[in-house]
């Protein structure tokens, strides 16, 4: 099993996860991106619908 | 078990042996129910794609409510008690009160799922007179046979139970320790079942007042809104009832198999407060487009399901930092590089990794969903099963099964019949999930609907901006073929767990947070405090919708006649049949006078 494999003790003041900070700001810039795509698709890309 | 004690970590099952009968219990009515669902999954996938139908259409829906029903009742909430079950005691370290009490909780699910799945089922034998076509959301008009919300009713009141037992544990063991912290996962487990209470006024008003009076025949008519806006006051909640478990596993459980610590233990209960306070009072966002309903209502419906992305956000941060946290203790560097040094070999990570993964993709349907403008766009198209093929159908299913490999050997004393089956079944899970989910959502952008047995019109053909709807389609039935799969080899690995020997010494400890609970203010831990507001939230967002509905068109509107979801094959003059030929004649008529 995998978890018994740790090599070093991190403790709370010296774990910095900036690893995951940097996940989570790629996560938002597809998000971002997303949007602007959706925009285009389902805005720009059809008529103005009126009921 | 003395010599497991003797030879290495034990056991859940060691320690008690009694409750770990009822996870596993509850863990193998869960599995019964998954791969049941997954066959109707497989028949539905390849019916509406046209690559195979072997049954009529008509029994379409008979298929899609089992699918619905098993797989998002009976799967998730049996596993649900049986993870809660073990959490509960496994975090109070101390038995249940009475064992008793908790098999008669879990008895009287069994009762009402086998009544539920009787009243389905019963819809392929148009010669007897249940069925219960209805669809998992039991809209009214349509009506199922009483057997189907009798056995909902039981179901839940099972629910119920099960949480009050959870509660007597929590109690007993605050008498012992009078000034110590809810351990985490105790914590969670209590939240969610408060919040479950909440949720389930509105569907035990709805089926137990309405719903099952009016299939006896004690009621001549329901109001179909009121109905549908309390199933939806309970719809809602359900899918974080749905996905509090995984939330569980993915803070208490994933830390340690990654190699590290929760990153905060405040921070996750931070999370179970905010899902207890804001699960319910959103419901309104799943009918958008339902008249009867002002948009005042759903504005705030939408403001509230906003703010639900808040501790979504929360987890996605705390759960990557923990496994970022386990891979730097395995010798991780790099801004990017220390995910290579996750246990990606083992299936309880892997899977579990992936679900988070897919959840994060889901998390982007669904923002779509719950923007009311932009619901517009995808409202009743196959996006929405999309959209929640990779919540519940992967955030929560596949953290469950790769779970289940690291929880059943602790329950059981006998290790997995096959890992490498094992990281197979996961990785293929998510495989498929892709292929399907992508190929639901792309083709619901351009207007396929959902809930349809054959989705194809002549003189309209659906057109795709890119590929082709039948590439699509191929892609759709291609993944919910590979998803089946995915199931059966789950589902065997596990029988073929029960033949393998037994051992000593499988239990796992779970590491302790970095930053623990004592870093954060006690209020946290008042369960009183925000059961209070929570139910004030519930009262603000609900009370004057309802009061309009009851206003506009009473508690029981006298205009509507029910449908019963009743197949009359034989003679062809089943309400269905009627319909359908009516709506056949009448569409042959436009035909015929539009050139």
């Amino acid at each position: 099993m995998g978890e018994e494999q740790v090599v070093r003790e991190i403790g709370h003041d010296e774990y910095d996860p900036k690893g995951t900070l940097a996940l989570i700001a790629v996560y938002f810039v597809i998000l971002l991106v997303m949007w602007v795509f959706m925009y285009f698709v389902e805005f720009l890309g059809n008529e103005l619908t009126v009921v | 078990m003395s010599e497991a004690l003797e030879t290495g970590t034990p056991s859940f099952m060691d320690r008690f042996p009694q409750e770990a009968s009822v996870v596993r219990a509850s863990l193998i009515s869960s599995f019964i129910s998954l791969f049941l669902g997954a066959v109707f999954g497989l028949i539905q996938a390849l019916h509406r794609t046209d690559v195979f139908r072997f049954l009529d259409s008509q029994y379409y829906y008979t298929v899609l409510t089992a699918h619905g029903v098993l797989l998002v009742v009976s799967f998730t909430i049996f596993f649900l008690v049986g993870l809660f079950t073990w959490a509960t005691v496994r975090s109070l370290d101390r038995p249940l009160v009475d064992i008793r009490y908790t098999w008669a909780w879990y008895g009287l699910m069994v009762i009402g799922t086998l009544m539920a799945v009787v009243a389905i089922l019963g819809g392929f034998f148009p010669s007897t007179d249940i069925s219960a076509d209805v669809l998992f959301t039991f809209y009214a008009p349509m009506q199922a046979h009483p057997l189907f919300y009798g056995g909902l009713a039981i179901f839940i009141i099972g629910t119920w139970l099960a949480g009050a037992d959870y509660f007597r544990a929590w109690y007993a063991w605050k008498q012992d320790n009078p000034d110590e912290r809810i351990p985490l996962q105790a914590f969670m487990v209590l939240t969610t079942m408060l919040m479950w209470y909440i949720a389930t006024i509105g569907v035990a008003i709805a089926v137990v007042v309405f719903l099952l009076p009016w299939s006896l025949g004690l009621l001549d008519s329901v109001n179909p809104l009121l109905t549908r806006t309390l199933f939806w006051f309970w719809g809602h909640p359900v899918v974080y009832f749905w996905l509090m478990p995984a939330y569980l596993l993915w803070y208490t459980v994933l830390p340690s198999i990654s190699g590290g610590r929760l990153f905060s233990d405040p921070l996750a209960r931070v999370v179970f407060v905010l899902f207890l306070l804001l699960s319910t009072p959103v419901g309104i966002h799943h009918q958008y487009v339902d008249p009867g309903i002002a948009e005042g209502f759903k504005m705030i419906a939408m403001t509230n399901t906003m703010f639900l992305l808040l501790p979504s956000l929360l987890t996605a941060f705390t759960v990557v930092a923990s496994m970022e946290h386990g891979a730097r203790q395995r010798g991780g560097t790099g801004l990017f590089g220390w995910l290579r040094a996750l246990p990606w070999r083992n299936p309880a990570f892997t899977g579990m990794a992936l679900a988070g993964l897919m959840f994060a993709a889901g998390g982007f349907s669904g923002m779509v969903n719950a923007g009311m403008n932009i619901n517009y766009l995808i409202h009743n198209t196959i996006w929405v099963p999309g959209h929640f093929h990779l919540t519940v159908g992967t955030a929560v299913a596949l953290t469950f099964m790769a779970a289940t490999y690291w929880l059943w050997p602790q329950i059981t004393n006998k290790p997995i019949f096959s890992r490498p089956i094992a990281l197979a079944q996961v990785v293929l899970w998510f495989v498929g999930m892709a292929l399907m989910s992508n190929a639901m959502h792309v083709m619901g952008l351009f207007g396929v609907p959902r809930r349809t047995a054959e989705p194809q019109y002549q003189g309209f053909d659906f057109v795709a901006s890119f590929g082709s709807i039948t590439e699509l389609r191929m892609q759709l039935a291609l993944g919910g073929t590979l998803l089946f799969i995915s199931t059966v080899l789950f589902v065997s690995n596990i029988a073929l767990s029960t033949g393998t020997p037994r051992m000593s010494g499988l239990g796992k400890q779970l590491s302790e947070p970095l930053s623990p609970a004592a870093d954060s203010p006690k209020v946290l831990d008042n369960l009183t405090l925000w059961f209070g507001i929570a139910m004030v939230l519930v009262v603000l967002a609900y009370i004057l919708p309802l009061a309009s509905i009851i206003t506009d068109s009473g508690i029981v509107d006298p205009g509507v006649e029910a449908v019963p979801m009743l197949i009359d094959a034989a003679t062809g003059l089943g309400p269905i049949g009627a319909v359908s030929d009516a709506a056949g004649r009448l569409v042959a008529a436009v035909v015929g006078v539009v050139p």
